[in-house]
């Protein structure tokens, strides 16, 4: 762990809500920044490499949550946690596929954003391999996917593959047990260090994304869905029968 | 002969003799048919009467006078003067029958012809008088001419070509009318039922507006409240969202400024509560906001699969209710056109239910079932069960069993799940088995009409 305060960037435009929630979370530890336009965050963002996590509401006037994730992704590796409103199902998922690392209906108990900010300081702290935890060095090579844990790059036939830190987790969790059947809720708990919630289709969404990016280095049909359990990664000598 | 009958019904189903266009049709018809034939009896029975009484009266007139000039020829005694004037002009007119009864009175009234005008009473009794060829003048009485044959004359005259042409020539101008007044009422019909079924104001066709008739006038009212419904009913969606919207702001702060106390606090039993009721009421908001979005529109059904929204649902379930145990035995082939996440919502719903209701260890089962036009899903729980009396009332929305208030509820669900089945035209249908618990089926037309 650092020495430092983690910096948080809150950006919402409910100004009380920032003042109250930016008061928590400074009791908890963080350093906080608040913004209220999405514009203002944007160009706080892009100025500035020095936040550890941006808190980002989906719902802002002008330009909207969505909007300020496509644009910073864009140069930025930040890791983001969207608020979204219950309910907006479809914009969770848009979210996390444009690159989000996690969301948090809102409203929400403050202790479990708070809980999921740190899930995902840890997460960082350990992808960029300073954190105390430090897994041992695995190399891994499947179907042609290289996987370095210890530098936390992944290249397929030798070309990078560009992954969020979660797409990293979970590549590297399918790849280590490969043949084996691994449980969304495990793979919530190793991946994302958090408890699987109901309608909680993070896995699904991060799934999917690297099964899109390796389809597109022509590796398909690798990932297997079990219904109603998880994912497994098959081996090379399992023939895929029915990947549905 | 049952079968003859049952024949004649499904003809009469297919043909919808019970549609506004046969009834017209056979009303104008008809009436048109009656009119021309009561035209056509009194044209004819006024002319062909007249005809007839003038011809009667002619030929009375020539009886008597030829009986006047032959009394006068031959001056013959008054006893059989009668009998032989008749026979006189029985053979003169040739044939008996033509004798039309008359009474003949020469000026001293006294009766010098008679033939069977005994029985005719005074006031059907019609008089002449003639002028005989010695310039004496006779009294003639005779019968009133009766009504002319006219039915025959009738049946006669209809038969012609032309009753032929009225038959045809009427059947399509009466069929032209049905249909001038039931095209348009179609129309409109059509264009209320896309808007239900699109929630979209449909233009009105404009030829419907055109018309400048009492329809047209009805057309422009449905039109015109039509758009008045759509206005209301988008406002009312816009007030529950904005409702929403603005009732979680004020509840999101409310829940940081108690996990300020809590910080402070800790185990501040107050704060806990509130955390609770915030949270109840999050979810109050979400289901209302829920059961307003199955009103609206969904452009087109998708393929849903079935199983595949099953296991999702039943995913969840394995989340919230970990000690519950659930079977499930899918059909795989099951898959209809639908809307998937109102179907979603039904069946989280339903199969949420069934698990809130059940302790941990009674078994939850689930079957889908692929019928040649629909999919039957059945959700068997082992709980409680319900009161037979209770159970149309379970469907009211905020309606909760044993109208306990306690519940970690609202009610709501089974409404939610109920709007979504009847979005897709579809039945729920609940039954408590012998061997206790609940058991909901839902039976999903495959293609949404």
């Amino acid at each position: 762990m650092k020495n430092e305060k983690y910096k948080i960037l809150l950006v919402d435009d409910d100004e009380t809500l920032c003042a109250l929630l930016s008061e928590f979370l400074q009791e908890e530890g963080f350093d906080v920044e608040t913004l209220h336009t999405g514009d203002a965050a944007t160009q706080r963002l892009l100025q500035r490499d020095d936040i550890d996590t941006v808190v980002l509401d989906i719902m802002m006037p002008g330009m909207s949550g969505l909007d300020v994730l496509r644009s910073v992704r864009a140069k930025r590796q930040v890791p983001i946690l969207m608020l979204t409103g219950r309910g907006d199902d479809i914009d969770r998922i848009v979210g996390l596929e444009m690159g989000a690392d996690d969301y948090l209906g809102k409203p929400c108990n403050p202790r479990e954003l708070s809980a999921r900010i740190k899930a995902i300081i840890r997460r960082t702290e350990n992808s960029l391999g300073n954190g105390v935890e430090t897994k041992p060095i695995v190399h891994t090579q499947l179907h042609g996917i290289k996987l370095d844990t210890g530098t936390r790059t992944a290249l397929v036939n030798n070309n990078p593959l560009p992954l969020t830190s979660a797409e990293f987790n979970a590549l590297s969790l399918l790849m280590t047990r490969a043949g084996q059947t691994i449980t969304k809720q495990d793979m919530t708990q190793e991946v994302l260090n958090r408890p699987l919630e109901a309608y909680d289709r993070a896995m699904d969404v991060h799934i999917s994304r690297i099964r899109q990016k390796l389809s597109a280095e022509g590796i398909n049909d690798v990932i297997k869905s079990i219904r109603g359990v998880g994912y497994q990664m098959l081996t090379e000598q399992q023939p895929n029968q029915d990947d549905n | 002969m049952q079968k003859f009958s049952a024949l004649l019904a499904s003809a009469y189903q297919k043909l919808g003799f019970k549609r506004l266009f046969w009834r017209i049709f056979i009303c104008f018809w008809l009436s048109s048919l009656l009119v021309m034939i009561a035209t056509g009896f009194v044209i004819i029975s006024k002319y062909s009467s007249e005809d007839y009484t003038k011809r009667y009266n002619n030929d009375v007139l020539t009886q008597a006078e030829r009986i006047v000039w032959r009394y006068e020829q031959s001056v013959t005694s008054a006893t059989n003067r009668s009998i032989k004037l008749k026979n006189w002009i029985t053979k003169r007119e040739n044939r008996r029958g033509h004798l039309l009864p008359m009474l003949i009175k020469d000026e001293t009234n006294q009766g010098i012809y008679q033939y069977r005008f005994n029985k005719v009473k005074p006031n059907e009794r019609l008089e002449y008088s003639v002028l005989g060829p010695s310039g004496r003048f006779y009294q003639v009485f005779s019968k009133k001419p009766q009504a002319p044959r006219i039915y025959t004359q009738l049946m006669y005259r209809f038969q012609s070509l032309q009753f032929v042409f009225i038959f045809f020539a009427s059947a399509l101008v009466s069929a032209l009318l049905s249909w001038s007044i039931t095209r348009p009422l179609n129309a409109l019909g059509s264009f209320s039922r896309r808007y239900a079924n699109e929630q979209e104001v449909p233009p009105l066709p404009r030829t419907l507006l055109t018309r400048g008739d009492e329809l047209s006038d009805l057309a422009s009212d449905i039109e015109f409240m039509v758009n008045k419904t759509h206005a209301a009913a988008s406002a009312q969606q816009q007030l529950l969202h904005d409702v929403s919207h603005e009732l979680r702001a004020p509840l999101a702060r409310l829940q940081v400024s108690a996990a300020l106390i809590e910080q402070k606090t800790p185990d501040n039993r107050h704060v806990k509560q509130i955390h609770s009721d915030c949270l109840r009421i999050d979810q109050l908001i979400q289901q209302i906001l829920d059961y307003s979005k199955l009103e609206q529109s969904n452009p087109s059904p998708e393929p849903c699969d079935i199983d595949a929204l099953c296991n999702q649902v039943i995913d969840n379930m394995a989340v919230t209710y970990p000690a519950v145990p659930v079977e499930y035995r899918p059909d795989s082939k099951a898959q209809i056109m639908g809307f998937a996440e109102a179907l979603l919502q039904a069946l989280d719903n339903i199969i949420g239910n069934a698990c809130k209701y059940s302790s941990s260890g009674d078994l939850v089962q689930i079957t889908t079932l692929d019928r040649p036009t629909s999919v039957l899903i059945t959700v068997r729980d082992h709980g409680p069960g319900v009161d037979e009396q209770e159970m149309s009332k379970l469907l009211q929305p905020f309606y909760r069993a044993g109208n306990k208030m306690h519940t970690n509820g609202f009610g709501l669900g089974l409404s939610i799940a109920l709007k979504a089945i009847h979005k897709h035209k579809g039945e729920l249908r609940m039954s408590t088995p012998d061997d206790g618990g609940l058991s909901v089926e839902l039976i999903l037309p495959k293609v949404v009409i």
